[in-house]
Formats: C-alpha cells, sequence, structure tokens
C-alpha cells in the first residue's frame, strides 16, 4: 500500500494494489500515476454520468473460477465504456491472495492478481486476462493482428469454444480509482465479446499494437455472496448481501 | 501523455466529493426531453439506451450527455395495465415496470411485453397476450438441441412456434438497446407444460428468454392485474389441468378394479354345500322334488344353483326352484332352464343351446334349508327317455354384470378426465407450427390437417 499527495488537490491518494501504475483521486478527480519514487498528475478524468449500478468501490465478493478455491476480492477500480448503443461498467478487482504479491501481476499459484467484473444490461461477467501467449486461437490471433473475423466465428479460449457474440469500438467515457492503464479522454478501442453455451465468456480488447484477452464467465451478485453494496434509494438491500 | 499542470484545490470547488459509503445514491435521474421540455425520469440510468417522453412520446437517445430525439411522435400516451413505476413482488424480489413494448406477427397476434428493473437482480420481462402472464428471464447459456426441440437444465422442450417475426408496434418507457418502431426480429418457441424457451435472433445477435407462466393470483398480487380465469384457447405453454389428475384418476380407478377383482375372487369363491341328481320326464306332469337339507352358516351369503343334464338333446327343461328355510319356512325362489338342440343342414351339423342352466341367489340368511325344485321337460325328438339332471348348490356367486358395471362407474370419471385433458391439449396446441405432439394426437380427424 501506498499513500501520497495528489499532485493537484494534496489530498491523500491510497495506491493498494502496488501491480496497479494509475488511481484517480477520490476528490478532485485527477489521474495519478506513480513515477520511481514519485507521482504525476495525468490530468483530470471526465466526471462519472450517474448510474444505478449496485456496485461501487470497495463492494468485496469471492469466486472461485474453475472450482480452484474461491478467492475474495474486493473492487478498487472502474472504467466506463461507451460504444454507439449503450455503455458498461467494468469493474477492476484485486484479489486477497495477491495483497503481498508486490508489484507482480499474479498472485499466489500464479493466478491473476486482478479480475474484471463486466456490468451491461444488468448481468455480471466476470473475467481475469490470459496471456496473450497461451491463446491458440487462430480467429483471436488475427484480431490481434487487426483483421476482421466476423461475428459467429469460433474461437477456442482455455477448454472452452466460445463464438464470437459482438464487435464494437469503445471509448472510454470516463474512471475511477485504481487503474491498471491511464485512461485518456477520447481513448477508443476494438471490443470483442465471445461466449459459449455454458455460461463462459471472454473478451478481447485491442489498442493499437496492444491486445488483451480476458476470460471467465457470466456471474450473480448472489453466487459471487458480494458485500458492501451501494445503497440506492427506494430499493431494498437484496437479502444475500445483507451482511 | 502531457501532464496538465496541477490546478489549485481551492480551484475545485466544483468536484464531486466522493459520496459517503451509507449515503444511498439517488434511484432516478430526471432528464429534459428535449422536443417538449418535460422531465423525463430515468430509472435505470447508466443501462439505458433509449426512453420514450412520457409526455411527447417522442423517443430519445441517452447514450450522450446531450439527449438527441430520435423520432417524434404526436401520439397520446396509452393508458397501460401496469403503469410504468409501478413496483411488485415476483419470485421474492422487487421489480419495477420501466418500459413497454407492443409487439405482433405483421400486425397479427398481438401481444404486450413490460420491462422489469431492480438495481441488483437486473432485467425480466412480463409478457401477455390477454390470457396470462409468462415471467422471462433472459439467458447468459445457450439451449442445447435436441432429437426433438431444446434442453436446457435436463429439461425437454417441444418446438411450437417455427420462424416467427415479431416486429414492435409501439414502445413506451425505457429500455437498455436502441428500440424502434418497426424493429423485426425472428422468433421461434419452444414449451414444455408451465415453461416457455424463447429465440429471438437478429443480424448476428441471437438471445434466448426463458419464461415461466405465473400464477394468476401471483400477478394480482403483485401487479394487482390477472388473468381471465379460463382462457381458452391454453397458451402454448399453459399445464392442462387435467393431465395429472387424470393419471392420477386412472391410477385410483385401476387399484379399485384390482380390489374389486381381488374381493371377487376371495368373497365370491364358492363351497360346494350339495350335489344331488334327479331325473325329469319329459311331456310328463310337472313333478316337485325336495332335496337337502342344506346349511346356510353366513349371516347372509349368495347361492348359487346349477343344474347339468348331459343328456340333454333337442329338449328343454324347466326348473323352478324354491329354497325353505326349515326353521321360519321362508321361501325363497328362483328360476333356471336348460335347453339344447342340434341338427344340420346345407352348413353341416349344428347345435345351439346349452346343456346347463346357472342360477344365482344374491342375498339369503343363515339357516337350514331344503331346496324344493320342480321340474318339467319337453323333448322334440321322438322316443327321447328321462334326462338325468345333476343339481349342485354352492354357497357364494360372482354376478359379473355387477362387476363390469363397477368397474365401468369406476373408470368413467378417470375416462372423462382424460376427455377433456385431450380437448385442452389440442386446444393448446392448435395454434403451433408444429402440428400435434404426444396425448392431442390422439384421435384427430385427417381432415384436421387440412385446415390451414
Amino acid at each position: 500500500m501506498l499513500k501520497v499527495a495528489c499532485p493537484n488537490c494534496g489530498a491523500e491518494v491510497l495506491f493498494r494494489s502496488p501491480a496497479l501504475p494509475v488511481k484517480v483521486c477520490d476528490y478532485c478527480r485527477t489521474a495519478v500515476t506513480r513515477i520511481g519514487e514519485g507521482v504525476r498528475s495525468l490530468g483530470k478524468v471526465a466526471d462519472l454520468p450517474f448510474d444505478v449500478s449496485p456496485i461501487r468501490i470497495g463492494t468485496r465478493g469471492r469466486f472461485d473460477q474453475n472450482a480452484s478455491g474461491a478467492r475474495a476480492f474486493e473492487v478498487i477500480g472502474r472504467v466506463r465504456w461507451g460504444w454507439t448503443d449503450g455503455s458498461w461498467n467494468e469493474w477492476l478487482l484485486m484479489f486477497d491472495d495477491a495483497i503481498g504479491a508486490g508489484d507482480s501481476p499474479w498472485a499466489a499459484g500464479g493466478r491473476p492478481a486482478h479480475g474484471w467484473l463486466g456490468e451491461a444490461m444488468g448481468q455480471f461477467m466476470l473475467t481475469v486476462e490470459i496471456p496473450f501467449d497461451e491463446v491458440r486461437s487462430t480467429n483471436i490471433r488475427r484480431l490481434a493482428k487487426g483483421e476482421k473475423v466476423a461475428v459467429g466465428a469460433e474461437a477456442r479460449i482455455g477448454d472452452e469454444v466460445m463464438t464470437i457474440a459482438d464487435i464494437k469500438r469503445a471509448r472510454c467515457i470516463s474512471s475511477e480509482g485504481e487503474l491498471p492503464w491511464p485512461t485518456p479522454l477520447g481513448w477508443t478501442i476494438d471490443s470483442v465479446d465471445l461466449r459459449s453455451p455454458s455460461g463462459a465468456c471472454a473478451s478481447v480488447q485491442r489498442d493499437g499494437q496492444e491486445t488483451s484477452v480476458y476470460a471467465g464467465r457470466y456471474v450473480t451478485l448472489d453466487e459471487l455472496g458480494v458485500t458492501g453494496l451501494r445503497a440506492i434509494e427506494g430499493w431494498a438491500m437484496p437479502r444475500f448481501a445483507a451482511g | 501523455m502531457a501532464s496538465l499542470p496541477p490546478d489549485p484545490p481551492a480551484s475545485d470547488t466544483d468536484a464531486p466529493a466522493p459520496i459517503a459509503a451509507d449515503t444511498p445514491a439517488p434511484a432516478v435521474k430526471p432528464l429534459s426531453c428535449p422536443n417538449c421540455g418535460g422531465t423525463v425520469e430515468l430509472r435505470a440510468a447508466g443501462y439505458t439506451v433509449s426512453v420514450v417522453c412520457q409526455y411527447c412520446s417522442s423517443l430519445l437517445d441517452v447514450t450522450h450527455p446531450d439527449v438527441m430525439v430520435i423520432k417524434r411522435y404526436q401520439e397520446a400516451a396509452a393508458e397501460l395495465e401496469i403503469p410504468l413505476g409501478t413496483r411488485g413482488v415476483l419470485k421474492g424480489v422487487e421489480w419495477e415496470a420501466i418500459g413497454w413494448l407492443a409487439r405482433s406477427e405483421g400486425g397479427a397476434y398481438p401481444w404486450e411485453e413490460y420491462l422489469l428493473f431492480n438495481p441488483y437482480h437486473g432485467y425480466r420481462w412480463l409478457v401477455t397476450d390477454g390470457r396470462g402472464w409468462t415471467f422471462g428471464t433472459m439467458l447468459t447459456r445457450l439451449p442445447g438441441s435436441s432429437y426433438q426441440g431444446m434442453t436446457l437444465d435436463d429439461q425437454a422442450y417441444q418446438p411450437f412456434f417455427a420462424e416467427g417475426r415479431a416486429q414492435v408496434d409501439r414502445v413506451l418507457g425505457e429500455f437498455y438497446w436502441r428500440v424502434a418502431v418497426g424493429e423485426t426480429v425472428r422468433t421461434s418457441d419452444y414449451v414444455r407444460p408451465g415453461f416457455m424457451l424463447s429465440f429471438e435472433g437478429s443480424g448476428d445477435e441471437a438471445n434466448w428468454t426463458l419464461g415461466e407462466l405465473l400464477d394468476p393470483g401471483e400477478m394480482r398480487g403483485a401487479f394487482g392485474v390477472g388473468a381471465p380465469p379460463r382462457s381458452w384457447p391454453p397458451l402454448p405453454h399453459q399445464p392442462s389441468p387435467y393431465g395429472g389428475i387424470a393419471s392420477s384418476a386412472f391410477k385410483f380407478a385401476g387399484l379399485a378394479v384390482l380390489a374389486i377383482l381381488l374381493l371377487t375372487m376371495v368373497f365370491g369363491s364358492s363351497r360346494e354345500l350339495m350335489r344331488q341328481s334327479v331325473t325329469v320326464e319329459p311331456d310328463a306332469q310337472a313333478k316337485s322334488v325336495t332335496l337337502g337339507p342344506l346349511t346356510l352358516d353366513r349371516a347372509w351369503q349368495a347361492v348359487t344353483i346349477s343344474a347339468h343334464a348331459p343328456a340333454l338333446d333337442n329338449a328343454w327343461i324347466d326348473l323352478d326352484y324354491a329354497l325353505v328355510d326349515r326353521a321360519t319356512q321362508a321361501s325363497y325362489e328362483a328360476y333356471g332352464a336348460a335347453e339344447r338342440y342340434s341338427g344340420s343342414d346345407s352348413d353341416g351339423a349344428w347345435t345351439e343351446g346349452d346343456r346347463s342352466a346357472t342360477t344365482k341367489m344374491a342375498m339369503l340368511p343363515a339357516g337350514n334349508y331344503d331346496l324344493v325344485v320342480d321340474l318339467a321337460g319337453h323333448n322334440w325328438q321322438p322316443g327321447g327317455g328321462a334326462v338325468d339332471v345333476e343339481i349342485v348348490v354352492a354357497r357364494g356367486a360372482r354376478f359379473w354384470s355387477n362387476i363390469v358395471l363397477a368397474i365401468i362407474l369406476i373408470l368413467l370419471p378417470a375416462i372423462w378426465l382424460f376427455w377433456r385433458h385431450l380437448r385442452f391439449e389440442q386446444a393448446r396446441q392448435y395454434a403451433s407450427d408444429l402440428g400435434p405432439t404426444g396425448v392431442a394426437r390422439l384421435f384427430q380427424s385427417s381432415g384436421d390437417d387440412d385446415d390451414d
């Protein structure tokens, strides 16, 4: 954990994950990045448009990806993406077993230190990044090279044969909390969603020459055993999150 | 990326302070309609893409901070059965109706869909065509296709509607996609009792929704709207109210029939009480013989008197029985006759009639009895002599006609229920694109196939 003063407003900026280089100041919404021993401002991040998401920074839960044991996590950041027909949230999770792993992106047992809880159309997908080297699918490799691949094409990711469900250009609207990269205004990426009949899902995000692959599955807040959800006026906190 | 020069903190009063953890976030976001200036409240801000202004019915795009008018309408707002903003509890979760679609198959077979929202549980659907309400959940996994239909969670779904085209006729409220009047999707539906699995596809997109038929009482309790108590024809996924009870009725009736047969075997079993022979002189004066005595030891019993004349040929005999209680002189009378004819004609030899006569008496009280038999006979054959008749009296009797009647009466309700089930299934599947399946295929006249 690293505490610094915001180079813009002087407020305390807390980096919980040593592996993440960027944090948006909670007070003045300046993106702060660590360089060497100090920090530097990356400029202001746009205000987050209001939404009724039940997730917030500090929400906790547990996720068992492949029946390899549930891992507790905490939401530490968010990126909001927009495209021509809507917008969605990607909540950044830090797994508890990654605390103390230093600035490595991997926790004990080689498992990823971070995950993403995608929130779109009232549904949730929990994914973790998988090393691009491990992806054998030719269709994914073609996507990474910027070649066109049709919706409906198949791609094997891990043990799952998935189908490309959606290809869109996404624009970063805003962000908050800790982030693995800066989110400059007007930043656009190519985002590809994949689904499998079993409920597994993946997304491929291409930013210029860089391609990242995230794989996981659809989840419900109930099965994640979430706590610390956002209270929303006039709506009862669900029973599963009351604790 | 260049870093901006730090601003003095004092100039940052416009920056929103972080929301305190325990302060509830507002549930609605007001925005002003660029067409009429009315205040439209977004109930699913952040998810909603399109919203219809409740004042001027303009369709608005809210994906950008600058709300845009997609289409101006001048229609008056429709009167909805469930006004948008209404909340109700279904399946243990409170839902708010936030969107409404009127849809049809090219203008025919109209139905309505309400979009339900809960910020912690996402979206659900309420679908009705006036005959009942179905609660729909969009699937995040795909059903598997099977030999005939689809499977989901080890449940089989029969195809019902194939290759439909559903269009949007009217919209109100807010939606998480770019909704448009006239928008058409491909549809197909699969059913099992109480559930419908629906496919919607357009372009590259494919969505599956699982619908659960709601109990009218549940729907009335949740949103104050019911369904006609007996909608006809039934919905494609409406469970037959007779199916289960008909099969139970058949099981029950089967057991009852078995029990009757068993009781008949046990209590109808006979015990011979007396066996004596008499001789009948045909064409002589009727004669009376007294046989017995015989003892009936149960309080009440049936008695079977069998007469057998092995030499009877082209003759008849009449037997008038009277069982007379020695103590009370009470007399119980019955009658039997045996006749037997034979001969030959152009078709060969023939015989007719029976050399035996069985007479049953139902309820005789205990006692010592004499059996008085009045015998008469006639022989059509010249020179026919006396005929020996063996008379056997046995306790117990099986009244087969009564047993058959009882079995029919027991089966009747089950048969009626099965008939109702059949009629229900045929009416339910009448609209199916796939033709009748299962029980509904029974008793279909071939002409039905030519109806469409």
